[in-house]
């Protein structure tokens, strides 16, 4: 009956035409109609209530997380037990869990001496700083009505990249006037490697109709695989069992800034990556590119019918989104490992959940990130501190991730059926309901 | 109605809808609606775009509640709650968009919800399910093949699945939404065909159009919607299709405004023999010559569905040509981007507000920005100005009088109407050379109505060429200076507004030509 049901839905109802507006509601009726309703309302959620609801959600993840923690606790068997009830004995304590995972992630700012320089911090940032790239780069096709995967593909591109390009250049250079000429360099060459290969599924979707969900999946594979051929095969460090290229020279990195050269941390990248959110904040709502880009996202024949040349758009769109990952790969390689090794993290897939987390919106990419970056080094925190297997950690996170996203996604999902939605809709037209 | 009286007729009467008022907040849709449809009859259900058409036959199917009448079915007064009663009552409906899977093979189709089970329900008995399915389309002279996915079969084909399903389920009385829209001339002439074959069978079928020669081929009584209301009923037999167009699009009384002789400057829009396809592939515009002069108001006339929105849409940008030639004030525009012809002055008011006009999430602010994004005052080097878009926002909004007057409101929040102002609004304010103006005053109320009336003659006797397309006969007559009639995708006539009677307008809508001659300027080959 759901079928039928997106009939009674649809804003024109009082009007004979079943024109393509159809498809946009169709994508609501497949919801039953108590989601439907939420979502909705969550289309409608303000910033503040948006904020509410997360930390709510953390909360609620928390409890449910506990009871597993308890759960898991109990099953377990282990010679120091936190609590013993009669022939029970509780393995793992939860307070202790959550208490690593969000303050040790912090590097314990409750207790006294606390420094915000402390290496665990250093950590939690680290993770945040490249998070907010690929962040970025997932929202900002988002914002366009293109879902990118492919920015863990265009990452790897553009840390290989931009490692070659550094260790290209670095022999002609030294000292500060290296670093000042080699890491804007570098940042550049992983833009424009990382550009390239969203431009590939850019160019596809719009002069070829290929479906970008698909063509950037495969991409990854081949990012993946043909950087790893020409790394062992072309660039590889012979002095390393990893396949991997030659270390970049100390001046070619992000220099430290307060933090401990050895945290592989460094306050400019941080800053760089909170001025590109800035610089993709103002382009969204600021030029008429951004106002291109977004209408194209929320409706492609109001686009079309403002002028809009939904192929380039398309084309720009995914090329920037990929430029944005390919940034995030070259501060990984600048700030991080200091040179280009296979094995990449999954930053780029993280950045999707960052971008839900977010909203698609790129000031919130910075918290979705942080909570992100919070929650990575944490964990190791966590596996370190207690006795709780670091697989069970990881459905703790992906809880907290879920439960933050979830009403974030009801967002996303609403704004798409509330125009559709407005007058008869709202209208208990769901009376006749069964 | 008019072979038997009231009370006989009931009795045999395969559907009565008596009464029937269905009210949405703002509109509505359907008001005191009767509908009688004799057993074994095809029954066409004729009406513009939102006359009610498919608000009331959803009211049969059980999708809405009627907020008053009664919905009788066999003699039966009827309370439907759910599509699932009256499948249950023998009342089946097709949709204008098949609700079908198209992996699945056509017997999985059909009997999807209501297999025959083998194993007290845990398994489907194929070999009887495809059995039936062969019966079935072999007592209705079907040609389906049982085993043909979905997906590999033709639109046609895939109607008479839903056709099947809907009798595998019993249904008695058998409803089609604009079943033709999506078909050949020779699948519609094959589906006219199944019509009678179910009707020869005892079948009922109401099918919902907008096009009169479907519905006065294949219909033996046609009933007429205008504006949510009965207009009349008439038996085929008795129905012209002038009569029938005069029906469909009505005569409201407007005041005339007494305005100036036109005084036509350079032509500014010129359209030469020009052919444009839908997206079916089929040709919409046929060969289609015209001009409009600064100063001066053509107007096209038409039922819907006859081109006007192929041929509108080709000269805005947003439809590719197939043939001929488009230029604006001299300059060769048949392939310029849609950007491009904004740029020349070229202002657009869309027949679908929702789908194009406006960005429905967007606020007003941003959308008084929609197509001058790029253009000074609002923008400077790639940089919008905001504060230069409110502005425009603000004063679109107060001389449109749209309400709510808060330009920082979703447009989804408005109503249509002040949807509606709005676009014009901010259309007729880009200082354009050629305004083309779909249905500008669909769905607005009286008074707004008239103020965009005197705005479309200020814009006249501005020295602005306009192109108007209405299915509003009043309208399109009062405000033009020239006035086309299409049908068919072709003009049938070009003619003096003033001195064309409304008879006459009736005529060549249908495709005739009166026998007083009414032509003034150049007709399309």
């Amino acid at each position: 009956m759901s079928a039928d049901g997106g009939g009674r839905g649809r804003g024109d109802d009082a009007d004979d035409t079943d024109g393509p507006g159809g498809s946009d509601a169709d994508d609501g009726s497949v919801l039953p109609d108590r989601l439907r309703e939420y979502a909705v309302s969550m289309a409608g959620a303000s910033g503040g209530e948006r904020l509410l609801i997360a930390l709510a959600a953390i909360a609620l993840s928390i409890l449910v997380g506990t009871v597993i923690v308890v759960a898991g606790g109990l099953i377990a068997t282990c010679r120091t037990p936190v609590l013993t009830v009669g022939d029970l004995a509780l393995c793992y304590d939860p307070v202790a869990v959550y208490d690593r995972l969000f303050f040790g992630a912090l590097g314990d700012p409750l207790s006294g001496g606390w420094s915000p320089l402390n290496a665990q911090f250093a950590v939690t940032l680290r993770e945040t700083t490249v998070l907010i790239f690929t962040g970025l780069s997932v929202a900002l096709a988002f914002r366009a009505g293109i879902f990118n995967i492919g920015t863990q593909g265009q990452l790897v591109v553009g840390a290989l990249v931009s490692a070659l390009t550094v260790l290209w250049a670095a022999p002609a250079l030294s000292g500060t006037a290296g670093t000042v000429v080699l890491i804007p360099l570098g940042l550049l060459a992983g833009a424009v490697g990382g550009g390239f290969y969203g431009a590939i599924p850019g160019v596809l979707k719009a002069y070829a109709e290929a479906n970008e969900v698909i063509t950037t999946i495969m991409l990854n594979f081949v990012a993946v695989l043909v950087v790893r051929y020409l790394v062992s095969d072309h660039f590889q460090d012979p002095g390393s069992q990893a396949i991997q290229t030659a270390s970049l020279p100390e001046y070619a990195q992000f220099p430290a800034l307060l933090f401990d050269p050895r945290l592989d941390f460094s306050l400019v990248a941080l800053g760089f990556a909170l001025a590109v959110v800035v610089g993709i904040y103002y382009l969204l709502s600021h030029t008429s590119f951004g106002f291109d880009l977004r209408t194209a996202g929320l409706q492609p024949a109001a686009a079309e019918y403002g002028g809009v040349d939904s192929a380039r758009t398309v084309v720009a769109s995914l090329t920037l989104s990929g430029a944005l990952g390919g940034l995030g790969g070259a501060v990984y390689v600048l700030m991080i490992l200091g040179k280009f090794q296979t094995g990449v993290p999954s930053y780029g897939f993280d950045g999707i959940t960052v971008s839900i987390l977010a909203g698609n919106n790129p000031i919130g990419a910075i918290f979705a990130a942080f909570l992100f970056g919070v929650l990575q080094s944490g964990s190791s925190v966590v596996d370190f501190a207690t006795d709780v297997p670091p697989q069970l950690v990881g459905v703790l996170r992906g809880l907290i991730i879920l439960f933050v996203a979830m009403p974030e996604f009801f967002r996303l999902v609403g704004r798409r059926i509330t125009p559709e939605d407005r007058g008869p809709a709202a209208a208990p037209g769901g009376a006749a309901d069964d | 109605m008019t072979d038997s009286g009231e009370t006989g007729r009931t009795a045999t009467d395969a559907v009565h809808l008596d009464g029937i008022t269905k009210r949405f907040p703002g509109v509505v849709a359907n008001d005191d609606v009767d509908l009688q449809v004799e057993r074994g009859s095809v029954h066409a259900l004729l009406g513009e775009n939102g006359a009610g058409k498919t608000t009331l036959m959803n009211v049969l199917y059980g999708l809405y509640e009627p907020d008053e009448g009664r919905v009788v079915v066999d003699g039966t007064p009827r309370d439907f709650d759910s599509p699932r009663d009256a499948i249950d009552a023998g009342v089946g409906m097709i949709h204008q968009h098949f609700m079908l899977v198209d992996p699945m093979t056509v017997t999985e189709n059909i009997t999807l919800g209501n297999e025959p089970e083998r194993w007290l329900g845990l398994s489907i008995d194929r070999e009887r399910a495809r059995e039936e399915v062969v019966d079935l389309s072999e007592r209705y002279g079907f040609d389906v093949d049982p085993d043909a996915r979905i997906e590999d079969v033709g639109v046609g084909v895939q109607q008479r699945v839903e056709i099947l399903k809907a009798l595998y389920r019993g249904a008695d009385v058998l409803i089609l939404d604009e079943p033709t829209a999506v078909l050949t001339p020779q699948e519609v002439r094959e589906l006219f065909g199944v019509f009678e074959e179910l009707t020869a069978q005892g079948k009922t079928i109401i099918f919902i159009t907008h096009k009169l020669r479907e519905a006065m081929t294949a219909a033996d009584d046609i009933t007429v919607l205008r504006a949510g209301k009965t207009v009349g009923t008439l038996g085929a037999a008795d129905a012209s299709r002038e009569r029938l167009a005069e029906l469909m699009v009505g005569r409201e009384i407007l005041l005339d405004v007494d305005r100036p002789a036109a005084d036509p400057g350079e032509t500014v829009l010129d359209v030469r023999d020009l052919t444009v396809e839908d997206t079916r592939g089929v040709r919409a515009v046929d060969d289609v010559s015209l001009s409009v002069r600064e100063g001066e108001v053509f107007g096209i006339a038409g039922v819907d569905g006859n081109g006007q929105a192929e041929l509108v849409e080709a000269i805005a940008g947003l439809r590719e040509v197939d043939g001929g030639a488009i230029s604006l004030g001299g300059w060769d525009a048949t392939d310029a981007s849609r950007r491009d012809r904004i740029d020349a002055g070229m202002a657009y008011v869309p027949e679908d507000r929702q789908e194009s006009g406006l960005v429905m999430d967007f606020d007003l602010v941003s959308n008084g920005l929609l197509g001058s994004q790029h253009a000074r005052p609002f923008a400077e080097n790639g940089r919008i100005d905001w504060d230069a878009a409110r502005e425009h926002a603000e004063e679109i909004v107060a001389e449109y009088d749209v309400r709510p007057a808060n330009v920082d409101a979703r447009a989804a929040s408005l109503s249509g109407g002040n949807q509606q102002k709005f676009v014009v609004g901010r259309e007729f304010a880009r200082d354009p050379r050629l305004v083309v103006a779909s249905h500008p005053t669909r769905g607005v109320d009286v008074g707004s109505t008239e103020f965009i009336h005197d705005r479309i003659n200020d814009l006249r006797s501005d020295g602005r060429a306009v192109l108007l397309v209405s299915s509003k006969l009043d309208e399109v007559q009062s405000l033009s200076d020239r006035l086309a009639v299409i049908y068919e995708g072709s003009f049938v006539d070009v003619v003096d507004p003033d001195a064309v009677t409304e008879e006459q307008l009736g005529l060549l809508m249908a495709g005739e030509q009166p026998d007083a001659d009414v032509s003034v300027g150049e007709v399309s080959q």
